[in-house]
């Protein structure tokens, strides 16, 4: 079932090159249940995400991004006429070979339990132990936390937790990443180190990725392609595509005319919105 | 040298004191005959009829009674707590079901149910026994079901995205975040164990501290009476220190939440 991928593969083929389809959302609502009655949240979502691609989901806050977000991983069933789908499976529960990111580090690491044994958690009882400690040993090199494997993850600041999770995640071997602003509670400096890293990550794995933020430079310097959502039920209201050359740089790319053009597109979209 | 200094750092120096200081007090008080009750003895008095309980093995065996059964009772009544706690904490029917009898048993107060206990098991250890792990479980359960009921949201979701059976979710993810409540409820129900094996030693089964006490009280002997209720209250603060040196070993992940694990 699962598609053997070694780790150090080489970067897949171009990225302006249109690939298959990672993932399809078609139609997608989402009813809350309210005191009220059910209130419509997400109406009619449509998109596709593409092997490989990395897409920011923007959005002001309230405006429903983490629970579209939360559809593709399937942590939260849709309207029963939605129809979205990952690797050409529907989604009923959350998929195979995919894996949510959660934004709050501290509640989703297991205070228990060692950095490696957080790690371990998706794996134990599933691979063999060989194979396990190789790919706990492989995540934690890509997060660069090694050296803290048999440290608590109390231990650890902010953003070293924030790297186990990801290393948690990366231990599956996934194919696609729904990450909920994994980035959104950590001091400017520590984001900007991650945002490097997961650009890395990304293009090491080749896993399709889908970033939820609600900061413009990032969705910006990280993202193939930009959606804002926006409306009451929320869909998605704008569709930007962001072809900045990779790697990107924290300060090369951030002062390139396009960078800002699109920072200023990214941010009149938000604002149009308003209204 | 080094032990002896690490054990008087640790040791709570001033609290002795005073409670040396209470003890000279009351001794003198009996001696100057300041304070004249017919059945108070002196501490010393108490400490030489303590002396002879012990020399003769009657102490011993009384004491070592009560700590049998106020052990076994609270075990029994542990692994009734945490299993009837899991079942009701994770399966919504059978809360549904049975909270409504659970409020209504859980406002009787235990002792309230001693008579009743005797007359259908007699003067006997079954009396004590059933006393004991009825007034015990409650704790441990109401904390069980507390334990799992609370365990964070987030949890719940990382268990599905790693895609971990429900075997595993409730091994690896719910059991150990419910471990601190559920050891609250364990160590609630042992301080309520002892107390209703005395209960029920006082008036029920014929052995035990609890019926030492009472049979000292018929012989009006007041220094053995000090006496066996200073043992009851160095086992439960011995039962205490046990079940606390236990949980430090055994679960390490039970305690160390340190400052900011949010």
């Amino acid at each position: 079932m699962t598609i053997e991928r070694p780790a150090d593969i080489a970067p897949a083929a171009p990225r302006t090159q249109p690939r298959g389809v990672a993932c399809q959302c078609r139609n997608a609502s989402v009813d809350l249940v309210s005191r009220s009655g059910p209130r419509r949240i997400l109406g009619d979502i449509n998109f596709d995400l593409h092997d490989g691609e990395f897409v920011a989901i923007l959005g002001r806050s309230g405006s429903g991004k983490t629970t579209l977000l939360r559809v593709l991983g399937g942590l939260v069933e849709p309207t029963p006429d939605s129809e979205v789908s990952f690797h050409g499976r529907p989604v009923a529960g959350p998929p195979q070979d995919v894996v949510f990111v959660f934004q709050n580090y501290a509640a989703s690491l297991l205070p228990w339990r060692t950095v490696h044994n957080n790690v371990a958690l998706g794996l134990e009882g599933k691979v063999p132990a060989a194979e396990m400690q190789a790919r706990i040993s492989e995540s934690l090199a890509i997060v660069g936390l090694e050296a803290r494997a048999a440290d608590y993850p109390w231990q650890l600041s902010g953003g070293m937790q924030q790297r186990v999770q990801l290393a948690r995640s990366l231990a599956m071997r996934p194919r696609g990443l729904l990450m909920d602003e994994p980035f959104g509670s950590l001091d400017a400096m520590t984001k900007a180190s991650l945002q490097d890293q997961l650009q890395q990550v990304h293009q090491h794995t080749g896993a399709t990725i889908a970033f939820v933020t609600h900061d413009i430079d990032e969705a910006v310097f990280l993202s193939d392609r930009i959606l804002v959502l926006d409306g009451s039920p929320a869909t998605i209201a704008h569709e930007i595509p962001v072809e900045l050359p990779r790697p990107r740089d924290q300060l090369a790319t951030k002062e390139l005319p396009e960078f800002l053009r699109l920072r200023r597109q990214v941010y009149d979209a938000i604002v149009a919105t308003r209204d | 040298m080094t032990s002896v200094t690490a054990v008087l750092r640790r040791a709570n120096v001033l609290g002795l004191a005073t409670m040396l200081l209470f003890l000279g007090a009351w001794e003198l008080l009996i001696r100057t005959g300041l304070l004249d009750f017919q059945n108070l003895p002196a501490p010393t008095a108490v400490a030489a009829r303590a002396q002879q309980l012990l020399a003769s093995g009657e102490l011993m065996t009384n004491l070592l009674h009560t700590l049998r059964v106020t052990v076994l009772g609270w075990v029994l009544a542990s692994v009734i707590g945490i299993g009837l706690g899991l079942v009701l904490g994770l399966w919504r029917p059978a809360w549904r079901w049975s909270m409504a009898s659970f409020e209504l048993l859980r406002a009787v107060p235990p002792i309230s149910l001693v008579p009743l206990a005797l007359l259908v098991f007699g003067f006997s250890v079954r009396t004590e026994l059933t006393l004991i792990v009825y007034a015990s479980a409650w704790p441990v359960l109401v904390n069980t079901i507390e334990g799992v009921r609370t365990v964070r949201p987030e949890l719940r979701d990382v268990a599905r995205t790693l895609q971990l059976s429900r075997r595993a979710t409730l091994l690896k993810l719910t059991l150990p975040a419910a471990m601190p409540s559920i050891v609250v409820g364990l160590q609630l129900g042992l301080s309520l164990a002892l107390v209703l094996a005395v209960v029920a030693e006082l008036v029920g089964n014929p052995s035990g501290l609890g019926n030492a006490l009472i049979l000292a009280q018929l012989a009006l002997r007041p220094e053995e009476m000090f006496a066996y209720v200073f043992t009851i209250g160095l086992l439960g603060i011995a039962l205490n220190a046990a079940f606390r040196q236990i949980v430090a070993r055994t679960l390490p992940s039970a305690k160390p939440f340190p400052g900011k694990a949010s």
